[in-house]
């Protein structure tokens, strides 16, 4: 812009300013869609610190009285300690599941030329396209009848299913990357291809490890609609469902159910707060893919 | 050097189990609810073969039909709702600096709530007692808007789909940001020399440059709004009437809460033929345009 405006004296100068007031206007109005777009999560946060009278006679302002005993209460009732030890549960495990598996599948795939390649490729590409919500009823058929229904397993192993694709496909675009002499090299000095993709290839991938983690713990401890349909005893339940029932439960008690949700929001929110580049690039290249 | 032989084996081991779960658990069920569409079935005994009897009763359904419409409703709200504004907000975005960052982190921070927060608070701003939505139409003096916003069949879709675009426009931003900064520096020059800028430039350059990205985001807001179930669920449950039903919680509705394992089956499978025939016309119309 400077080179520009330098030859053309002052009309470029008065263009220039023009510009500057219009990006101040432009600033001003991002900013306001940026609070817009916050607003939600500042109610939910304020309301979920007010008794109810006050959430009523003043549902949009800050509390008048900070009420911190809400959250114990939320916490209490809503037997949220068990609900985010699920979660946790769930989530961890079919994320180890999710990662090893991937991997594994993605360098056998990235590297071997062998007759059922393109087939199985083909595979998990129909997989990407498949919409999860129609495998509900034929895996709630499914798992009653080999008894899975109702247990850890009936959320880990359709969480890793459905996950595997992306991070199949993620990896092998990431490994097809790293140059095959590495390899090469391990196995003048005798590795086999075991030690080759424990000793060498792992320790590379943990970058594409980063952001498989990223999409599968999203998609794991947010997910509702798997846990809605397979989930049924009160000592199971995640997260997600647990809130769904708490405000089914609480419906009148506002303040209360804002704070359970209060509860659930805010391990996601300082991850995203701590990770957010990582997460948005993670989530755009997982959206792309898919 | 391993050998042949063994290379077979490790392929064989590593693929093993990441095939045999995803197998299990996304293609197996498809045949099953394939199968068990053509019967009547309560979830014990025995399975009665009905035929075509569940898609004919389908078919002859209205809430079928509106379910249909509605998902059809959500990916034009989400295509409108989604892909503009992100592009805008990208363009406007696309330097970095704290500023941006700051608006960028704040609009990408909804997409990594729980849908079931997104649909409760939603709900309660919707609410006809002390939601804020009608309370800022009130302040507008727009007092004659104001109603309750998901029990009214004529507008309750449409206020569905603002928490969906709400949380989804950070992702397309994103991804629009990245193209945007992907156009080399050289074009903006050219551009420059030209004297071309603001609305000119964009139209000639940028978005012809990105097109491939709007064209993707299109697609995936189209294959995303098929996915919609969570916040309906959450928000009015398919209801009132079945006014906000959707093919999911149709689905949802029409099985679990009535035993009916071979009907949901069959709208199961209807879910995926409809989202084939969607996906196999995407690929046609895409195909055709020369870029």
């Amino acid at each position: 812009m400077s080179s520009l405006t330098t030859g053309s004296g002052n009309s470029g100068f008065s263009k220039k300013t023009l510009l500057k007031g219009l990006s101040g206007f432009g600033k001003l109005l991002l900013f306001v869609y940026a609070v817009v777009t916050l607003y939600p999560l500042y109610w939910l946060f304020s309301s979920a610190f007010k008794t109810n009278q006050d959430f009523f006679s003043n549902p949009y302002g800050l509390p008048t009285e900070w009420m911190t005993d809400n959250i114990f209460r939320a916490w209490e009732l809503g037997n949220m300690g068990r609900a985010m030890l699920n979660s946790t549960i769930v989530t961890l495990a079919a994320m180890v599941l999710t990662i090893i598996f991937s991997l594994l599948a993605a360098y056998a795939l990235s590297r071997f030329q062998f007759r059922l390649k393109k087939v199985i490729v083909m595979l998990f590409t129909v997989g990407l396209l498949i919409p999860i919500h129609s495998t509900l009823v034929p895996l709630f058929i499914m798992m009653n009848k080999i008894g899975l229904l109702d247990t850890y397993g009936a959320l880990i192993l359709p969480y890793t299913a459905i996950e595997l694709p992306i991070a199949i496909f993620l990896g092998m675009a990431y490994m097809s990357s790293i140059p095959r002499e590495i390899e090469e090299a391990a196995m003048i000095d005798g590795s086999g291809w075991w030690g080759i993709f424990g000793r060498m290839i792992l320790p590379l991938c943990l970058p594409i490890v980063a952001t498989v983690s990223i999409l599968a713990f999203l998609r794991f401890w947010n997910d509702f609609s798997f846990a809605l349909v397979f989930i049924n005893t009160q000592s199971l339940k995640t997260l997600p469902l647990s809130l769904s029932l708490f405000s089914d439960g609480f419906g009148t008690d506002y303040s209360l159910t804002m704070s359970a949700m209060a509860i659930a929001v805010i391990p996601t929110i300082v991850a995203y707060l701590i990770l957010q580049e990582q997460i948005m690039k993670g989530m755009v290249a997982g959206s792309i893919k898919g | 050097m391993p050998t042949a032989m063994r290379s077979k084996g490790f392929i064989a081991i590593a693929l093993l189990p990441a095939l045999l779960i995803f197998l299990t658990f996304v293609i197996v069920p498809v045949f099953w609810s394939a199968y068990y569409g053509f019967f009547s079935w309560k979830g014990f005994g025995d399975a009665t073969f009905i035929g075509l009897d569940n898609y004919t009763e389908m078919l002859k359904d209205p809430v079928f039909w509106r379910a249909l419409r509605n998902n059809l409703i959500l990916v034009v709200s989400s295509i409108i709702g989604q892909v503009p504004v992100a592009l805008i907000l990208a363009i406007l975005l696309s330097k970095n600096s704290f500023f941006t960052r700051f608006i960028r982190s704040a609009v990408f921070m909804p997409m990594v709530l729980s849908t079931v927060v997104v649909g409760l608070i939603w709900g309660y701003i919707y609410h006809p007692q002390f939601g804020i939505a009608n309370y800022v139409l009130e302040l507008l003096g727009l007092e004659s808007w104001t109603r309750a916003w998901l029990s009214d069949p004529k507008v309750n879709m449409l206020a569905i789909s603002i928490p969906i675009n709400w949380a989804n426009i950070g992702p397309y931003m994103v991804i629009f940001i990245a193209a945007l900064q992907n156009i080399s520096p050289e074009i903006h020059d050219a551009a420059k020399i030209d004297g071309s800028a603001g609305w000119n430039k964009l139209k000639s350059i940028t978005l012809p440059m990105i097109w491939g990205t709007v064209v993707v985001t299109i697609i995936l807001c189209i294959s995303g709004s098929l996915k919609a179930f969570d916040h309906v669920m959450i928000m009015t449950g398919g209801g009132p009437a079945r006014s906000t039903e959707l093919l999911a919680t149709y689905m949802y509705n029409s099985t679990f809460a009535v035993y009916r394992y071979g009907f949901g089956s069959a709208v199961s499978t209807m879910i995926m033929v409809i989202s084939a025939l969607l996906i196999g016309l995407n690929y046609i119309i895409t195909r055709r345009k020369p870029s």
